[in-house]
């Protein structure tokens, strides 16, 4: 452990301090671990105590507006019963949740049942511990963050699989079929265009991510490469989210509800709750990479302009960056209908895996040359 | 000689081999009575293999209600609020149909001022219906979106129902020697404002959901219906003018005051999901012609031609006569005995027809283009069951 | 395989059994190169997203109505078919002669009048007019069927109630003669004598069940 929070201390030290100093909380931990280990148990108890909060706040932000938003999509109004304009009702809906009967389906396998939702949720959580929301909030920063995500993103999968698996009912095992084969396919996709931002950064750390967009994000500053592998990483996420128009493993009208048809109250909310907060960690890692998490808008030259936007702080940068791309996955999902099975899994291996190759090596290409949009002035 | 009757067992037997190069095993699944692609409670017992739909078969039954045996219980003007259940989203045309055949069969004549505003009501209801379908099939390809859409826009035919009969659904508006009671008097000003409101619509429609690419990836090439397939299943309306036979009873054997008006009949050419959703939505734009036409030439006259508390006692004999729903040939067969109550009161529904044909064209594809096509043939449960 | 060009809808004449038939013939997919084709798809995607953005950003498009809240402001068509209601004249007098036209008009045996006769008069004078809200059906047949045009029916359409008994009425308020003798007698005092108080339940088993535990007989549903 010392080794470790010695290797990090140099580490912090090491770095060049750019405007923020990013500091996460499991380092503040680790920093104090040797001398102070209660103050570290401190850090680490506040960290879950923030991530539990995290966790419930956007999950029923997320909700709320997904349904107001849904509503005047479609000509509604949304919840207007319960509080103010309805505020009240994503609190109604899990106190419901939470008190009504969880049933177990008689020829369930009852273990992996109700293994199944802890799995899914337990994947949301680690991905949302990663996230780097502000350059002095994050609860981890592993110098191997971005295959931290894609690995901790899967194991969601083997949540919907086992759920859909132990229901023992043939629509869910439908269900989960089609979420393991979307899912994983959908991954290379995701990964492909993560690894693109990795390529440009030099790092998998996705606080020096963030700060090597310091003078420009890597959506414009990579020529093309950079925007195609923001919308393909954009499209697989949505798949990857179960999102219309990739929501096959739900598929309300075909498979009544997917791999969660067997489970109610509590779990159900579980998975309910994991969609949501994925869909947040989801447009939270396709900001940080591509449009520059925290950091303020930059033009190299500009320094008037430049001062105001970094006047405004990190943290309101980073909301707005965040809730604009799950208002696009809104927006996406109350526009279009679903995809079939097979048509879902051409548009992955015939269209996005090869274009995602192609723009692999462009990028590969762009990064050998040096040419960027906008060079980093040494 | 004898017929081996085909029990549900023959038919639910597991096949010899299936024809995958994996080795898979079969399996089935009750799509139905309660699940959210069958809008309403049709059972539809799947063969499959993985998504792979190999055999589909309906099994009926669950909303029977015996309403032709209950029709021969009542008297020929009660039998007409029985039919509004059927089809539910043809009720008028349910309607039309029956007093149709008994005022051939006791002679009882109509005038124009009847024919027309029937015929009104029967295209608004038509577009009602349409509008509905659009939203459900939307909903059913997972865009959820135009299906309030569609609802939204039907209720303003919906709304006009109801101020001029009084009710939105099984409205019993159109009975043996006219109407239940006159248009009413903000019926033209409305109609025309529903029908400015809805052409906008229909272009809307046309951008959202038809030119979308995704919905035509589901729905192009997808349960192909041949032509002579369509006839030999007896399927009617759209599903039939989609396989490209141009069988339109409003144009075939003119009723009401079709003879009069201009439009044309929307016909598909391949057959396929797609030709039965887009013929739906021309029909559309071809009732909105239609009602055009009409609207301002509703000629003066009663609304009703015979006194409605005098039992209507047809001669002995049989009588037939059909319309064209919403989904296609709605046909009423009525024997009398010269009595007050049909002897023998029968219903030739077109959703009947409508869904066997899915036996037929779902086979090979997947569960989802299942969803697709049963949608694209319109079925309405209770129409089937009777 | 390209998109369809929805504008493309050709006019035809087709001919089936002997007649002639003017047809618009539905547009197809057609073949273009692979270029234009994902630039149509991704035309047609945005095309769909500005739409329902659009809706997004116009609340007046909103068609939600907020129904209990709105109770002040509902307007019902006057000819909407909720609740039957008998028809009084000015004076107050039931037109219903209980002739049981409507009786006999009603398809699902949903109205039973029952009457008796007066010694003195000879005339019929209404005891119960019941109507199975339960089992009605809406038809209006009984109020196209009455030949006195004293039956009718009101919008008030909020008629829910926890037992279904609740749902036989008897809808008039007042036993006693019709309007024809009634509305004959000037004085106010002398015309109540006639009438005898009628609750709008109770009334014989099972069609009005006030013998039933737990119905509160004689007030509102």
């Amino acid at each position: 452990m010392t080794a470790f929070s010695s290797f990090l201390f140099n580490y912090l030290n090491g770095v060049t301090a750019n405007v923020y100093e990013p500091v996460s909380v499991a380092t503040r931990a680790a920093e104090v671990w040797a001398h102070e280990p209660w103050l570290a148990i401190g850090w680490l108890a506040l960290g879950m105590a923030v991530m539990l909060g995290f966790l419930v706040v956007i999950g029923m932000g997320l909700i709320y507006g997904e349904r107001k938003i849904a509503g005047h999509f479609q000509c509604r109004l949304g919840p207007m019963r319960v509080g103010w304009h309805g505020l009240l009702q994503v609190i109604a809906d899990t106190l419901k949740l939470l008190v009504k009967e969880d049933v177990v389906p008689a020829k369930a396998d009852k273990v992996l049942h109700v293994l199944a939702p802890v799995l899914a949720i337990m994947a949301t959580l680690l991905a949302l511990a990663i996230v780097p929301a502000t350059p002095w909030f994050q609860l981890i920063d592993v110098n191997i963050g971005v295959i931290y995500v894609t690995a901790v993103g899967s194991i969601g999968v083997l949540g919907v699989l086992i759920g859909g698996w132990s229901s023992n009912n043939k629509w869910s095992l439908l269900g989960a079929m089609r979420a393991g084969a979307q899912i994983i396919s959908y991954e290379v996709s995701a990964t492909l265009a993560l690894l693109i931002i990795v390529l440009f950064a030099g790092s998998l750390q996705l606080s020096t991510i963030v700060e090597s967009q310091a003078d420009g994000w890597w959506i414009w500053r990579s020529h093309l490469a950079g925007i195609v592998a923001f919308f393909t990483f954009l499209i697989a996420s949505t798949a990857e989210l179960n999102r219309t128009p990739f929501d096959l493993p739900e598929g309300e009208s075909e498979l009544t509800a997917g791999f969660h048809t067997e489970y109610s109250g509590m779990r159900f909310a579980f998975f309910f709750l994991a969609e949501f907060i994925n869909m947040f960690v989801a447009s939270a890692i396709a900001a940080t990479l591509f449009l520059g998490g925290w950091m303020p808008f930059q033009i190299a030259g500009l320094d008037g302009f430049n001062a105001v936007m970094q006047a405004i702080p990190p943290g309101v940068w980073f909301a707005v960056k965040t809730g604009g791309l799950i208002f696009l996955l809104m927006w996406f999902r109350w526009t279009f209908p679903r995809l079939r099975i097979d048509q879902l899994m051409g548009l992955e291996w015939k269209f996005l895996l090869p274009v995602g190759f192609v723009n692999l090596l462009f990028a590969a290409v762009l990064i050998l040359m040096g040419w960027y949009f906008a060079p980093i002035p040494a | 000689m004898s017929v081996k009757v085909k029990t549900l067992d023959d038919l639910t037997l597991p096949p010899p081999g299936a024809d995958s190069p994996l080795s898979t095993q079969e399996y089935f699944i009750n799509m139905g009575p309660q699940h959210p692609a069958t809008h309403g409670v049709l059972r539809l017992l799947l063969r499959l293999d993985g998504e792979n739909v190999r055999e589909v078969i309906p099994v009926l039954g669950y909303i029977h209600r015996g309403i032709e045996k209950i029709g021969e219980n009542s008297s020929y003007r009660q039998t007409i609020h029985l039919v509004d259940r059927l089809d539910y989203l043809s009720a008028l045309m349910n309607n039309w149909v029956v007093s149709m055949v008994v005022e051939r069969a006791a002679g009882i004549e109509t005038n124009d001022r009847i024919e027309y505003i029937r015929t009104i009501m029967a295209e608004l209801q038509r577009l009602q219906s349409h509008t509905l379908w659009w939203g459900v099939i939307g909903m059913d390809l997972g865009a959820f979106t135009p299906f309030l859409y569609g609802f939204r826009d039907r209720e303003y035919a919906t709304d006009i129902f109801e101020e001029t009969i009084g009710a939105r659904l099984t409205m019993n508006y159109i009975q043996p020697g006219g109407l239940m009671n006159d248009i009413h008097p903000n019926f033209v000003k409305r109609t025309k404002e529903f029908l400015e409101y809805l052409k906008p619509k229909i272009d809307e429609y046309d951008e959202l959901v038809s030119g979308n690419a995704i919905i035509q990836k589901r729905l192009v090439n997808i349960g192909i219906l041949s032509a002579e397939d369509a006839i030999s299943f007896g399927t009617t309306g759209p599903v039939l003018r989609a396989s490209g036979v141009p069988y339109d009873l409003r144009k075939i054997e003119p009723y009401g005051v079709y003879g009069k008006v201009e439009f044309d009949v929307a016909v598909g050419q391949a057959g396929d999901s797609w030709d039965r959703y887009i013929v739906r939505v021309m029909e559309m734009r071809e009732s909105v012609k239609i009602i055009e036409q009409l609207i301002d030439n509703i000629p003066e006259g009663d609304y009703m031609t015979v006194k409605v508390a005098k039992a209507i006692k047809p001669p002995e004999g049989r009588y037939y006569g059909h319309l064209e729903t919403a989904r296609g040939v709605i046909g009423c067969f009525i024997v009398s005995d010269g009595k007050d109550k049909p002897y023998r009161f029968h219903l030739r529904t077109p959703n009947f027809n409508n869904l066997w044909c899915l036996t037929k064209i779902a086979k090979g594809w997947k569960i989802a283009d299942l969803v697709a096509i049963a949608s694209s043939l319109d079925i309405v449960i209770p129409d089937i069951d009777r | 395989m390209g998109l369809v060009n929805l504008r493309k809808i050709r006019r035809a004449k087709q001919e089936i059994g002997g007649r002639e038939v003017a047809v618009v013939i539905s547009p197809r997919p057609e073949q273009t190169r692979l270029g234009t084709t994902v630039w149509q798809t991704f035309k047609s995607l945005l095309t769909g997203m500005k739409i329902t953005i659009s809706y997004l950003f116009r609340p007046s498009t909103v068609v939600t109505q907020q129904y209990p809240e709105n109770r002040e402001t509902l307007q019902m068509f006057d000819r909407y078919r909720a609740q039957l209601k008998l028809v009084y004249d000015e004076a107050g007098g039931r037109l219903c002669n209980c002739c049981q036209i409507c009786e006999n008009a009603c398809p699902n045996q949903s109205i039973k009048i029952e009457w008796t006769k007066n010694p003195d008069t000879k005339k019929k004078e209404l005891e119960r007019w019941i109507w199975r809200m339960d089992s009605c059906t809406f038809c209006n047949a009984c109020v196209q069927a009455c030949p006195s045009n004293s039956i009718t029916f009101g919008n008030e359409f909020e008629s829910a109630v926890y037992d279904r008994r609740l749902l036989v009425y008897t809808l008039n308020d007042k036993a006693g003669p019709d309007a024809k003798v009634w509305s004959a007698i000037e004085d106010p005092a002398e015309r109540e004598k006639l009438m005898r108080k009628m609750d709008r339940y109770s009334g014989p088993i099972p069609l009005s069940g006030t013998s039933l535990p737990g119905n509160p007989s004689g007030k509102e549903g």
